[in-house]
């Protein structure tokens, strides 16, 4: 069985991110990690390799050079082979590009079962997973917390939905995205930091790719970045007076109704 | 194609969710600015009341009530949805970023080759096309964005991210009876409901929030009373939900949910970065901790310095006050 991983490499939640002056790009501080669902989602096909045994682990990014890294991270927690689209030069704020091209390395390669994260920390978009099923023409299951290969090409998920969970059969092949609670990701061991060092991670260029989708060229972005700003500040903090926590809690009332308007 | 403004309301125990009066709204402005019409679209199964509740804001309501709606699925709801904006051609689909948006709009987007802005928090809506405002990397960046509008784009907002306006004159409803295709490839095998009766908190106006300075999972109870008081939602950080002291559907921050209430409380909770930035677009933030230098306050409207068990009963007395007065 072939498991691809759709992998992101996004700035960690601690980098400095500086606007430039024309406010027309980002630059980010060279602190990158693995997108904290993608997590989930590598260490959900190693289980599956795990309990099924004969199971390849592809992991892929559509990314430039530096996600060899996080590339490298998936492989010394156990995936088997990483491979990088690179993004250099190419559209990457239009999901539906991004996506297409995700689809076209996944036709290419071959899957019964696709995992992607939940959403990317950078862009909190939870666009790709469903879109790149939808290109497939494959199912797809958003937020699962649980899944299980059943025989018979098909997978029990468990999903959380609004207000409550859903439990499926869905039939392979499949795509799934990966939510908290579906495992708790492994912490590469130092055999697997070493086994990764040696691991030649191939790199594609989009063109190389046969993609039936639609097009991928910069002209057929749909979405147009216009500017980047900081985001408003707020005042400084008004910690209340008051001699005891009820008269602190009074004043604290009193503001939040005449001054906030808020209560 | 039209010039015509589409939202597409989100139901919960068949009425209209307040997002998606904050989606009308927004959307009649700028059907106006358009010089076009508002379109509501209500899919599901026993929704006709909830029709009427949005007609009064939409010049048009497309109502498609079909019992093999009455579950959301995306190949059900996805098949409707396509063949509607197929055959109505709006330039610009609204959606909320729920858990249903997420998974409906980008599956529709991609089978319609429609630009998709997901995850927005607001719009500018002068000049010919629109203009939409998407946080980034946790809100430490906002970035705006120009769909182009040559053919149709679905844009998905946060709730809380618009004034809910006064309902208008009510408009036509317009029954569609569209095919209904599920893919066989899906099947429920069983759907449980946390059926609590209260409001999603995404979409509350008043939220407390309780980290690990609460102490123990009993003492949630004076937060949730708080809450109930207030008609709002009780919500935690990370370490609270570690500690299993609620369930993760409760959990506030970059791994848990983005919340943007009118008023955020946050009791013994430290104000980590990871925290921060899936509420730091609340209206207004107050922190209650007994530690001055606590990084909270540093991102608070209003801070208390004390013990947290101290404040609380006080907080609850004084809010039922006000409560009373109103
Ligand atoms: C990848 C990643 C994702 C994360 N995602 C999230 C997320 O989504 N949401 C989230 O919340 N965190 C998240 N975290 C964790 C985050 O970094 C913090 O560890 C967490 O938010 C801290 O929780 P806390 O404030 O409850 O606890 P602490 O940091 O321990 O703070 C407790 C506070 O309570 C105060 N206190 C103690 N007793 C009292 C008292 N009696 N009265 C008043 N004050 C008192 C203390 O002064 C202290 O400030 C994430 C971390 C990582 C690495
Ligand atoms: N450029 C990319 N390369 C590989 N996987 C991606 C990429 N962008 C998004 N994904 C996958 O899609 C998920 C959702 O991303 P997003 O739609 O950006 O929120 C991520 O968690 C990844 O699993």
């Amino acid at each position: 069985m072939k498991v691809l991983v759709f992998m992101k490499q996004v700035a960690d939640t601690e980098a400095r991110i500086i606007i430039s002056s024309d406010q027309k790009s980002l630059e980010v501080e060279n602190k990158y990690v693995v997108n904290f669902f993608d997590e989930f989602a590598v260490e959900e096909a190693i289980r599956i390799k795990e309990a099924l045994k004969d199971v390849e682990i592809t992991v892929c990014a559509f990314a430039p050079q530096r996600a060899v890294e996080a590339l490298r991270t998936t492989i010394a927690m156990g995936a088997d082979r990483a491979f990088l689209i690179d993004s250099t030069n190419r559209e990457t704020d239009d999901p539906l590009i991004v996506s297409r091209v995700l689809a076209g390395f996944a036709r290419k390669d071959g899957f019964d079962v696709i995992l992607c994260g939940r959403q990317a920390m950078d862009d909190e978009s939870a666009n790709v997973g469903p879109m790149v099923a939808e290109f497939l023409g494959i199912p797809h299951v958003s937020q699962v917390t649980k899944l299980s290969i059943a025989g018979g090409g098909k997978a029990e998920v468990e999903s959380e939905i609004e207000g409550g969970m859903r439990t499926s059969e869905v039939s392979l092949p499949a795509l799934f995205t990966c939510q908290k609670g579906l495992n708790e990701p492994r912490v590469p061991l130092i055999t697997g930091v070493m086994k990764a060092m040696k691991t030649q991670i191939d790199v594609l260029d989009p063109a190389s790719i046969e993609i039936p989708f639609g097009p991928i060229g910069k002209e057929a972005s749909k979405i147009t970045v216009l500017s980047y700003e900081a985001p408003a500040g707020r005042p400084s903090v008004r910690i209340m007076d008051g001699a005891s926590p009820e008269e602190k809690v009074q004043n604290l009332v009193r503001a939040l109704k005449d001054e906030a308007k808020v209560l | 194609m039209t010039r015509d403004v589409f939202v597409v309301v989100e139901c919960k125990d068949s009425k209209p969710r307040k997002a998606s009066f904050e989606l009308l709204s927004i959307g009649r402005e700028m059907a106006s600015r358009f010089s076009s019409t508002l379109f509501a679209v209500v899919l599901g199964s026993g929704l006709t009341d909830a029709a009427d509740a949005v007609a009064s804001y939409a010049g048009k309501t497309i109502l498609v009530d079909n019992a093999s709606l009455a579950e959301y699925g995306w190949d059900t709801y996805g098949s409707v949805l396509e063949s509607i904006l197929k055959k109505y051609e709006p330039m610009v689909v609204l959606g909320t970023s729920s858990v249903t948006g997420k998974d409906l709009f980008p599956r529709v987007a991609a089978r319609l080759a429609a630009a998709m802005v997901s995850d927005a928090v607001g719009v500018d809506i002068a000049g010919e096309g629109v203009k939409i405002r998407k946080p980034l990397y946790g809100g430490k960046v906002i970035s705006w964005l120009a769909p182009k509008t040559d053919s149709t784009v679905i844009v998905t907002f946060r709730p809380n991210s618009f004034a809910v306006a006064d309902a208008g004159e009510k408009g036509e409803i317009i029954e569609e009876t569209a095919a209904v295709a599920g893919n066989p490839a899906m099947k429920t095998l069983s759907l449980e409901r946390k059926t609590s009766g209260k409001v999603d908190l995404q979409e509350a106006d008043f939220i407390i929030c309780g980290g690990r300075g609460m102490k123990a999972a009993e003492n949630f109870a004076m937060l949730d009373e708080i809450a109930d008081l207030m008609g709002g939602r009780t919500g935690a950080s990370r370490t609270v939900i570690d500690s299993k002291w609620r369930d993760y559907e409760d959990q506030i921050g970059k791994s848990g949910r983005t919340v943007s209430p009118k008023l955020y409380i946050g009791c013994g909770l430290s104000g980590a970065l990871h925290h921060i930035m899936g509420m730091d677009t609340s209206k207004v933030i107050v922190a209650i901790n007994k530690d001055p230098n606590a990084p909270i306050f540093q991102y608070a409207d209003y801070g208390i310095v004390d013990d947290v068990f101290a404040v609380l009963p006080a907080l609850k007395d004084e809010l039922k006050k006000t409560r009373e007065e109103t």
